[in-house]
């Protein structure tokens, strides 16, 4: 019994060598130890690796050391048997051993010792594999998933969610939608409710955001003016601004959208103020296009405003006030059928401020009368409430004619009929003791004293029957109290039916500009130090130099320019257009002064009439 | 005598090496130069309000521009599958791609009226920008890199690097015969190891922290202090022949990695350029659709 073994190795240029031996044992050892029969020089295999083992006439087996294995035929695992007529392969390692069929005859078991790798992983060698791309992905595959992606995410899926929703639901607006991803920027403040909701303005795909639009919320809003006027003020186009009005027209972008001047995803900010060329590009010269326009031009207010033209009460038509827009050149006057000289009242050293002294305490009045004594503000501050006889006139003026238990009788304001019928009852009382009031050193206007002075005239004069007739007669005539402010309204012959033109007072005079008193309270024109309170009030309206009530102490636009320049100016205040004018024309404040200052009531009464029973009166 | 001088001129014209980036002494960089100059001048000296944008006359120009000009930077995959000589040749395109690339920061920025957001039209910017940045990258690591990529080969071929450490791998293999069985298996893991051994971001950072070699190195150092006679004197031609198989990785690893640098921008520009065509077609769209 022996092994024929046959080491089997390739020169390099491919010749086979085959090294021979012969070992006559039943047990074979292999490994890579020098003292193996079969020594397999790579490291792959152990010192001691297996051994092979003739354990019959016909079969060889095969079994490694502890921990290791081998390859029978395919298979591995740790012990196996080779029939030896058949033949077999072992693989230890990179080693092949190949047990031939025995041959008829022969004992001897042949086994061919051979490499199985010798120089393929050498040939194999790629030199692509330097590249990056032996580990990446393919640009394309990259691409196309990518482009997909974006494609899905930031088309598709904005689209459908654009038809998939329903308009008009409240829980829309909250919800996020895939279009939001095409939103381009922030909405404006006012709009930031929005932002979820893209088709409450973009209704239709590819059709530009309609008026209608805008109009679904802003109920209110005032075109600026006629359409078709508008069309013919707008100035004469250049061709660059022909070229793109028509570029514009072309994608379906008309001109005069709301969304025009009111561009939106600018960011989360209020709408800038108008830049004034937007109104002068118009307004500079708008007879040269309008020729029958009323409206004086305009371009920049420190060098071309007209005249302020406010609305004055320039007639009655019998009960009814007549309020008309004239300039202040044409120097209009009021016709509040009342009398009152300012300059009287303002007069710091006159009568007037020595009552004001002395009736301190009770109204807080100071060492004279100032404007804000009678003149009221509304309750906004922008402007000031008609004056009212009962809290601001009569805390001088007194009508009281009697005093009963302590009790003051007043004559009605506003009514004369009542007021004739008081007085007769007051003398159908008989003779009576003189009242108390009488009797200071100085009488108040309009006191109980003059209407004594003028029974005890009538008194002398006549029979006692006809001195409560000689009383209301005097009272409604010059030196009366009523005739004092008022326009009394002769009583037809024989009767004492005495009447008073109605009053009325325009609140807001500039009807299509904006004044705020409030910023006004303290003035500081230049070169002038700071003027408060009556003085503030005096530097506009010059009250302390008016005698007649119908002077209109409105100042002109030259007062205004004291301070007022331009859109750049240096003056004190930049005024641009847009600062007292409002594109939309609203009565209210103009949305540019809205949005710079807290949101108030907005004060649009212009004229209150005082009718002759009432005296509306809202502090 | 006429004729000769042109031909002499061609001849100098041809013998001068001009790259692409200085193509007609940069004739491209001055074009992208003062495009990207009077644009910037139209933006500051045109009014729009109340701020520019995207949607101004002046937007939507320097947005038609961009468009066409990346559709036709995109082109520059195709074109430079034909290489052609003269006025439009593949290297005047080049350079103007290149330029007129740089010159799209300038006029996408303009266009969008520095107002960005987390939408489709700054994801068409970034994409825009990425593919920019790539590139200028790309031109970057091709004008310092390749010179370092043939040092690193120490005038090898890739092939030869590889041969050096299969060489060095059946010196080892003959070298740790005597090693114990414990020993072999530590050293057969480097000999097993593929030197290209890790993926995309191994290559490009070189370090590969796992290496076998490196660590066979460094068991096969520590044995041998405690190594006597026979052992010894096989572990330390071993810890030689290591230490030579880590210097011939170092070789190809740093060749990798140089390759990689090199490489890798082409996976960034080449894919999002056609990302960027998607987010532009998607951007365009979304604002005639919601016009």
């Amino acid at each position: 019994m022996a092994f024929l073994l046959r080491n089997i190795s390739y020169s390099a240029d491919g010749r086979q060598i085959v090294r021979s031996s012969r070992i006559r044992d039943d047990l074979l050892k292999i490994g890579r130890d020098p003292d193996c029969d079969i020594r397999l020089n790579d490291l792959a295999v152990a010192l001691h690796h297996a051994s092979l083992e003739q354990v019959s006439p016909t079969r060889v087996g095969v079994s490694a050391e502890a921990g290791l294995t081998v390859d029978i035929d395919g298979s591995t695992t740790q012990f196996g048997q080779i029939d030896v007529t058949i033949g077999g392969t072992v693989r230890v390692g990179p080693f092949q051993l190949r047990l031939l069929p025995q041959e008829m005859g022969s004992e001897d078991i042949a086994i061919d010792i051979e490499r199985a790798d010798t120089g393929a992983a050498e040939e194999k060698f790629d030199s692509s594999r330097f590249a990056l791309a032996a580990v990446m992905p393919g640009k394309r595959p990259i691409a196309w998933a990518l482009v997909l992606v974006v494609l899905g995410l930031f088309l598709v899926w904005p689209i459908w969610s654009f038809y998939s929703q329903e308009r008009g639901k409240a829980e829309y607006a909250q919800a996020f939608h895939a279009d939001r991803l095409w939103l381009s920027g922030s909405l404006s403040r006012g709009h930031a409710a929005l932002a979820n909701n893209c088709r409450a303005c973009h209704v239709q795909p590819f059709v530009s955001v309609r008026d209608e639009s805008c109009a679904a919320c802003h109920t209110q809003v005032h075109d600026h003016a006629d359409l078709a006027r508008l069309q013919r003020a707008r100035p004469n186009l250049g061709g660059w601004d022909r070229f793109q009005l028509a570029v514009q027209q072309t994608f379906g972008l008309d001109a005069g959208r709301c969304v025009d001047c009111h561009t939106e995803h600018e960011g989360p900010q209020q709408i800038p103020a108008t830049p004034q060329q937007f109104c002068s590009d118009c307004h500079s010269d708008l007879d040269a296009r309008l020729a029958d326009t009323r409206l004086g031009d305009a371009s920049d207010f420190e060098d071309l405003h007209p005249e302020f033209q406010p609305s004055v009460l320039i007639r009655w038509d019998g009960e009814q006030p007549r309020v008309q827009r004239v300039s202040l050149a044409q120097r209009p006057r009021e016709m509040s059928n009342l009398k009152f000289p300012h300059a009287l009242h303002l007069n710091a050293t006159g009568g007037v401020a020595q009552m004001a002294r002395r009736l301190s305490a009770a109204y807080g009045f100071g060492q004279q009368l100032e404007c804000a004594d009678c003149h009221v503000p509304t309750p906004d501050g922008v402007r000031f409430q008609p004056p009212d006889m009962e809290g601001d006139c009569g805390m001088c003026h007194s009508l009281a004619f009697e005093q009963i238990d302590g009790t003051i009788r007043t004559l009605r304001h506003g009514e004369p009929r009542q007021v004739v019928a008081d007085i007769r009852s007051f003398y159908r009382a008989g003779l009576r003791q003189r009242p108390d009031v009488l009797g200071t050193p100085r009488s108040r206007p309009g006191d109980v004293n003059q209407i004594r002075l003028a029974v005890q005239q009538a008194r002398a004069r006549s029979a006692v029957g006809a001195r409560a007739d000689q009383s209301v007669r005097a009272v409604f005539s010059r030196g009366g109290a009523c005739f004092d402010c008022h326009q009394v309204v002769p009583a037809p012959p024989g009767t004492l039916a005495y009447g008073i033109r109605p009053v009325a007072f325009p609140v807001r005079y500039m009807l299509h500009g904006w004044f705020d008193h409030r910023p006004h309270q303290a003035a500081q024109r230049p070169g002038q130090p700071r003027i408060e309170g009556s003085q503030a009030c005096a530097s506009c309206h010059r009250a302390d130099a008016s005698s007649d009530s119908a002077d209109l102490l409105i100042p002109n636009v030259a007062s205004c320019r004291d301070c007022h320049g331009g859109e750049t100016t240096g003056l004190p205040v930049e005024s641009s257009c847009a600062m007292c004018h409002d594109y939309h024309m609203d009565e209210g404040v103009p949305a540019r002064l809205l949005r710079q200052q807290v949101r108030g009531r907005r004060w649009t009464t212009t004229v209150i009439p005082v009718q002759p029973q009432q005296a509306p009166r809202a502090r | 005598m006429a004729t000769r001088g042109i031909e002499r001129t061609i001849l100098d014209d041809a013998a001068r090496h001009e790259s692409f980036l200085q193509y007609r002494r940069y004739r491209w960089l001055k074009i992208a130069a003062l495009v990207s100059l009077l644009l910037v001048v139209a933006y500051l000296m045109i009014d729009v309000q109340p701020r520019h944008n995207g949607g101004s006359w002046l937007g939507y120009a320097l947005g038609t521009l961009g468009a066409l000009l990346i559709l036709w930077l995109a082109m520059l995959g195709i074109r430079k599958r034909a290489i052609t000589r003269g006025r439009w040749s593949l290297k005047a395109w080049t350079s103007a791609h290149v330029y007129l690339g740089l010159a799209l920061i300038v006029i996408a920025t303009l266009h969008t009226g520095f107002q960005f957001g987390w939408n489709v039209h700054t994801l068409a910017y970034g994409l825009m920008m990425l593919v920019i940045l790539s590139g200028a990258y790309g031109i970057s690591v091709y004008a310092v890199l390749p010179q370092g990529l043939s040092d690193s080969r120490s005038e090898m071929t890739g092939p030869q690097m590889i041969e050096a450490v299969n060489n060095l791998d059946k010196q080892i293999q003959g070298a740790a015969q005597p090693l114990s069985d414990a020993d072999s298996a530590i050293v057969l893991e480097s000999l097993g190891e593929d030197p290209f051994g890790g993926g995309a971001w191994r290559r490009l950072s070189g370090r590969y922290p796992s290496c076998a070699n490196r660590a066979a190195l460094r068991a096969m150092r520590s044995r041998l202090g405690e190594a006597t006679g026979k052992q010894a004197a096989a572990l330390e031609q071993v810890v030689t022949l290591l230490e030579r198989k880590a210097a011939a990785l170092q070789r190809v690893r740093g060749y990798v990695q140089r390759r990689a640098l090199l490489e890798i921008w082409l996976y960034v520009h080449v894919p999002l350029t056609f990302v960027l065509i998607a987010a532009l077609i998607s951007h365009i769209v979304s604002v005639f659709f919601y016009w």
